[in-house]
């Protein structure tokens, strides 16, 4: 696949059940695309042919009904081939066999009044005791940390960081209104319903590196240029600044204007790069005004970034404890 | 309206259906309150087969809803009572015997207003030992639901209010119209009667 | 206002009909006012439901601005906007959803209902049954007297604090239940809009069924008056549970019961009061078991019309016309056992999710039967393109798109990418706007020179037409592409996430045509007002047609008949073989 990830047909694929919800779609459109042309045809031949004309009347007699009936029962037998054939087993082998719990990753995802935060269970594998009624904006999830020892390792993150060709599985829950929990590249959508908790997953087989390098462009940093996602997700360098001799800003800087004062400085006017966050664990289901804000960055990590990321975020804790 | 206009099966029976077309609207009318206090029930078993079995959360049955049986019980009685003065009603109405009929509309107005004085006392006591709507699920169903029933029982109270009042004037100038009416009040007033009978044991009795 | 004009207008030429006297006598307001006439109740109906028709389509263009130019005041009105909605004259996210919910609140239920079943049903099928009146005139009143306040009551709750409701057309708790006082409003003003259904529902199944003039049997009734008959049947069956719902919310919000709230809520991290137990997704049950068969009702009635108009302007019998006939009472069946495929990602099982993706693809058939069978029914035509009949032809292929894209959204998998997302907008948008707003045109034009007595304009119809059917595509088309690429629905703002970036050009073209396409609605305005007054007179049969109404003068009288008709053969008999005309009236005898 080339091109860029995003544009105005279906997103790049990153999931491995994906292709099989794309193909779905794809195959519906092909026969949807030819039923109306079939249609249209003679209908379009049907107005022009048969408008009125003076001295000839309309028939009467009914055309005969054979074409119809034809017609109606090949659509039954491909919706049913639609239904029996693609959609029931692809959702039910989606739905029904949830990866073993030694070969996945583990996460909740548990959304509020306007974000998602993810609990991940720690080193020990389990999940901490989480209480309501210890929520504070300190303790956004009511993490016990003081009773339970479960609790003590597990993460807690405004980011979703998932490991690279492993399964996912990830809990969905809210703490207020419901939510629901989409990824747009991996073809994942669950309603996120207070009291309820269910779970999806998926295996994420493209990582954010690669989106990010599709996602690459240049800019032009002496003048006003519409950023790529400016405004929003930010921006970080793709390469090492300048290319040779010793660097100014590194690849995975961020773009900020501090880095574009340097940059500048050193004689740069443009350089290649790309949104740091590249894919997006958005909410679909209206929850009030600053919906449309509820969002989380998704990043696929190969396996060395996810044990980096993990082992930072326990960093963070063992300050926190201490 | 004007008397230019005439409407058929107005108060004869259509040949088809068997029904004036009064008759058919209120058979119509009913279909439709069947699918609501069919939503509201099918609310109240999904709520209470959801509901767990122990802590603040689970159910009470009879032995600890503090409802009180007697007293519905009695009021199950006066509703039945009152469907069966209506039915008299129209019985002597068929035979032009209006007096009569007037007494027995009465009759089931009054036995109406002891119904609604019942359900005041009920109401009273559940309130006057805390038990509210936000109290517990439990109450949030049996307040809605025999409120909403003791809406139906209200609107039929004034229904027959002016059946024996200001609309009895049309005995006189159109009697087998004014019959159909008192036909049609029946006919919604045993459905208040029925929903009473399918109320009082799934909430006071399970 | 004009309710008030056009009920003189129908007036002024009352005086020409067969001197019914007894107008001298009842007064103004009896006869125009709270009148027992089905017809004065359609108009009433008609131009109410017009006006709210307009109202939501206003929201929608002032919407349409903060998705096309994000964050930027918005002009001319920005500044007469309340606090509720707009801050120093960019709309809020709050005012947002606000408009939203009140755009799918007013379309469905106070602009498109209205209009198809009280306003077009009330006026036309009496008539074609041969009536004099409904069963029930003045239970006919009350329904549009109940129907009214509700409307005022949802216009009310743009002022009261916090704007009106904001939790979509849906309504879904807990959202709705921690909302602003406007949402409590929202279920006041339901509960009534749900009883003026009930009542006309009720009115309309009753004189169908015994009204009927002699010789009309049920097979010879206009599939139009079929379409209203199965129509009022879902209002009947369906509404009830939403008002139940309704009443739930309503203890919810105002009691403080807890039948949509489940334990242990934290709302803005602090712990909710309301004591729990209760079940969100009951809600969406009860919604969605009223919200499937509301979609037939805004279809149906819009086929019924489409019917009539294709009927009289192909000159030649419907095709498959109890073809027709069983797959609108198939339709209206099925469409109670679909309800939950709104619901696939709550986290449904497979039976269950398998449940209702067979019965929605099995619903999806008798729709293709009824597309079919208006299609072929072209074939062999002598078609008379007419306005009435551009609107009718225009409505076929743009329902048919608006049919097919719902079949990617009734399989659950293709739906867990496509669920939320513009693409949903775009395929129901083709069914009621571009589909039955189109049916509603060329029912307006059909039917005004009945109404009123004068044709309206062609020239300016032509034009209303053409550009209305560029520009209402133009709205809806990129919708796909843009719910394809990931764009979610209900987004205040349309850059906020990565994937919706790529379509916001489309997102903006969308707006462009929105304005356009209100602006190419003053043609029709114009038209509308000055063929009231000045309008060509129209004969009593204008376009040669053969059903009833026909048969009653224009405007009919009180009483809509000098003599009730007799009738005499099926709907559509068009050029009938050996017949002098091409047309052979139900309310005419041929000669053997
Ligand atoms: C032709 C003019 C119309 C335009 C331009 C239009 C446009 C739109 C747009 C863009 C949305 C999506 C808003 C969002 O997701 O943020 C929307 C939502 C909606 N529209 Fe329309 N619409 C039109 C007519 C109608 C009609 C005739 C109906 C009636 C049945 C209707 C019913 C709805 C409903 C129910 C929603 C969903 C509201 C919600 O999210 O709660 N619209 N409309
Ligand atoms: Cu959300
Ligand atoms: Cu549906």
């Amino acid at each position: 696949m080339n091109g860029a990830p995003y544009g105005r047909w279906l997103p790049w694929n990153a999931s491995e059940h994906g292709g099989q919800i794309d193909s779905l779609i794809d195959v519906i459109h092909w026969f949807m695309l030819i039923l109306f042309v079939g249609w249209g045809i003679f209908f379009v031949y049907c107005l022009v042919r048969f408008r009125q004309k003076p001295g000839r009347n309309a028939a009467y007699e009914l055309p005969k009904g054979a074409a119809s009936k034809y017609a109606e029962v090949g659509v039954a037998i491909f919706e049913g081939f639609l239904l029996f054939g693609l959609s029931v087993p692809l959702w039910s082998r989606y739905k029904t066999a949830p990866p073993p719990p030694e070969k996945r990753m583990d996460v909740t995802a548990i959304g509020e009044q306007f974000a998602w935060n993810f609990h991940y269970p720690g080193k020990d594998g389990k999940y901490g005791r989480l209480d309501p009624t210890l929520i504070s904006s300190s303790n956004l999830l009511g993490l016990d940390k003081d009773g339970d020892p479960a609790a003590e390792d597990d993460i807690v993150s405004p980011e979703l960081h998932v490991p690279l060709n492993q399964d996912v599985y990830v809990r969905i829950r809210s703490k207020d209104v419901i939510h629901s929990f989409a990824i747009p590249a991996m073809r994942v959508k669950q309603d996120a319903v207070p009291g309820m908790e269910v779970p999806v997953w998926f295996k994420p087989t493209r990582s954010s590196d690669e989106f990010r390098e599709a996602m690459a462009r240049e800019y032009s940093l002496d003048q006003p240029t519409p950023l790529f996602n400016k405004k929003k997700a930010g921006l970080i360098l793709m390469e090492d600044y300048p290319a040779s001799g010793e660097p100014v800003a590194h690849k995975g800087d961020a773009l900020v204007n501090a880095t574009v004062e340097k940059l500048l400085a050193a004689g740069i006017k443009t350089v290649r790069a790309a949104p740091r966050a590249t894919m997006e664990v958005v909410c679909a289901q209206l929850c009030g005004m600053n919906h449309y804000s509820m969002k989380a960055p998704l990043f696929v990590d190969t396996p060395e970034q996810f044990e980096a990321w993990k082992t930072a975020q326990s960093a963070e804790i063992e300050i926190d404890l201490e | 309206m004007s008397a230019s206009i005439e409407i058929p099966c107005d108060i004869t029976p259509h040949p088809v259906t068997g029904m004036y077309n009064g008759k058919f609207g209120v058979w119509l009318f009913l279909a439709s309150e069947v699918m609501l206090f069919g939503a509201l029930f099918s609310s109240y078993i999904l709520l209470r087969v959801g509901a767990p079995e122990a802590g603040p959360l689970a159910w009470p049955d009879y032995r600890t809803n503090h409802l009180n049986v007697p007293l519905a019980t009695v009021n199950t009685m006066v509703l039945i009572l009152s469907s069966v003065t209506v039915v008299f009603a129209w019985y002597y109405l068929q035979l032009h015997k209006f007096a009569a009929a007037r007494a027995c509309l009465l009759a089931t107005i009054g036995l109406a207003l002891v119904f609604m004085v019942i359900k005041y006392f009920e109401y009273s006591h559940k309130f006057h030992d805390g038990l509210y709507p936000s109290t517990h699920n439990f109450y949030a169903v049996y307040f809605t639901l025999t409120g909403l029933h003791g809406l139906h029982v209200l609107g039929g109270i004034i229904v027959f209010a002016y059946l024996v009042g200001p609309g009895a004037a049309m005995w006189k100038y159109n009697p087998a119209k004014f019959t159909n009416r008192i036909e049609c009040a029946g006919l919604y007033w045993h459905f208040v009667d029925l929903v009473w009978i399918f109320l009082f044991p799934s909430i006071y009795l399970l | 206002m004009s309710t008030h004009a056009a009920a003189q207008a129908h007036a002024g030429h009352d005086q020409h009909g067969s001197g019914h006297d007894h107008h001298a006598h009842s007064s103004w307001w009896r006869t125009y006012v709270f009148s027992t006439d089905h017809k004065t109740i359609g108009i009433q109906y008609t131009i109410t439901a017009l006006c709210f028709l307009a109202f939501g389509f206003g929201l929608m263009l002032i919407m349409r601005w903060q998705l096309a130019y994000p964050s930027d005041p918005i002009p001319l009105i920005g500044g007469l906007l309340g606090k509720s909605l707009v801050e120093s004259g960019v709309l809020t996210g709050q005012g947002y959803n606000a408009l939203g919910a009140m755009h799918g609140t007013i379309m469905v239920f106070m602009a498109i209902v209205p209009l198809a079943v009280g306003g077009f049903g009330n006026y036309v099928v009496p008539l074609m049954v041969g009536a004099q009146d409904m069963a029930f005139p003045r239970l006919n009143m009350a329904s549009y007297w109940v129907f009214l306040p509700g409307g005022l009551i949802m216009l009310a709750s743009f002022f009261m604090p916090g704007g009106p409701a904001a939790s979509g057309w849906t309504s879904y708790p807990p959202l709705s239940n921690i909302a602003t006082m406007g949402q409590t409003a929202w279920l006041i003003g339901m509960i009534f809009l749900i009883t003026s259904s009930l009542l006309g529902s009720v009115n309309f199944i009753v004189t169908i069924v015994q009204l009927r003039a002699p010789g009309l049997s049920m097979f010879r009734l206009p599939f139009f008056v079929w379409a209203q008959f199965v129509t009022a049947f879902l209002l009947l069956l369906a509404f009830p549970p939403l008002e139940a719902a309704g009443v739930l919310q309503l203890m919810d919000r105002v009691a403080g019961t807890s039948f949509f709230m489940p334990q242990g809520l934290v709302v803005s991290q602090k712990l909710h009061e309301a004591v729990g137990g209760g079940s969100p997704l009951l809600w969406q049950h009860l919604f969605w078991f009223l919200a499937h068969p509301e979609v037939y009702v805004l279809i149906l009635p819009a086929l019924g019309i489409v019917s009539e108009v294709i009927a009289a302007n192909t000159r030649k019998p419907l095709w498959g016309y109890k073809s027709l006939v069983y797959a609108a009472l198939f339709l209206g069946f099925m469409s109670f056992i679909v309800w939950a495929h709104h619901m696939f990602m709550t986290g449904m099982g497979t039976t269950l999710s398998t449940f209702f993706q067979i019965t929605t693809m099995i619903i999806s058939i008798p729709s293709v039967i009824v597309l079919t069978a208006l299609i072929i029914s072209y074939h062999g035509a002598s078609i008379r393109y007419s306005v009435p009949m551009l609107f009718a032809t225009a409505f076929l292929p743009m329902f048919a798109i608006g049919g097919l894209t719902g079949l990617p959204l009734g399989l659950t998998a293709s739906d867990i990418h496509l669920h939320d997302t513009y693409y949903v907008i775009g395929h129901f948008h083709y069914v009621v706007a571009p589909g039955t707003i189109f049916a509603m045109f060329a029912g307006i034009y059909h039917w005004f020179p009945k109404v009123t007595g004068r044709m309206m304009n062609r020239t300016l119809g032509l034009i209303h037409f053409w550009f209305s059917f560029i520009f209402i595509n133009g709205v809806f088309m990129p919708m796909f592409f843009m719910g394809m690429a990931g764009a979610l629905r209900r987004q205040y703002d349309p850059e906020a996430q990565l994937h919706a970036e790529t379509v916001q050009g489309l997102s903006r073209m969308v707006s462009y045509s929105a304005w356009c396409l209100a602006a190419v609605q003053i043609p029709f305005v114009i038209n509308f007002f000055r063929s009231i007054w000045s309008g060509q007179p129209a004969s009593q049969n204008p376009w040669q047609a053969t059903t009833l109404e026909w048969a009653a003068p224009s405007p009919p009288p009180h009483g809509n008949f000098a003599q009730v008709p007799t009738v005499h053969c099926g709907p559509y008999e068009y050029s009938v073989p050996g017949e002098r005309r091409d047309f052979c009236p139900q309310f005419e005898a041929r000669e053997a």
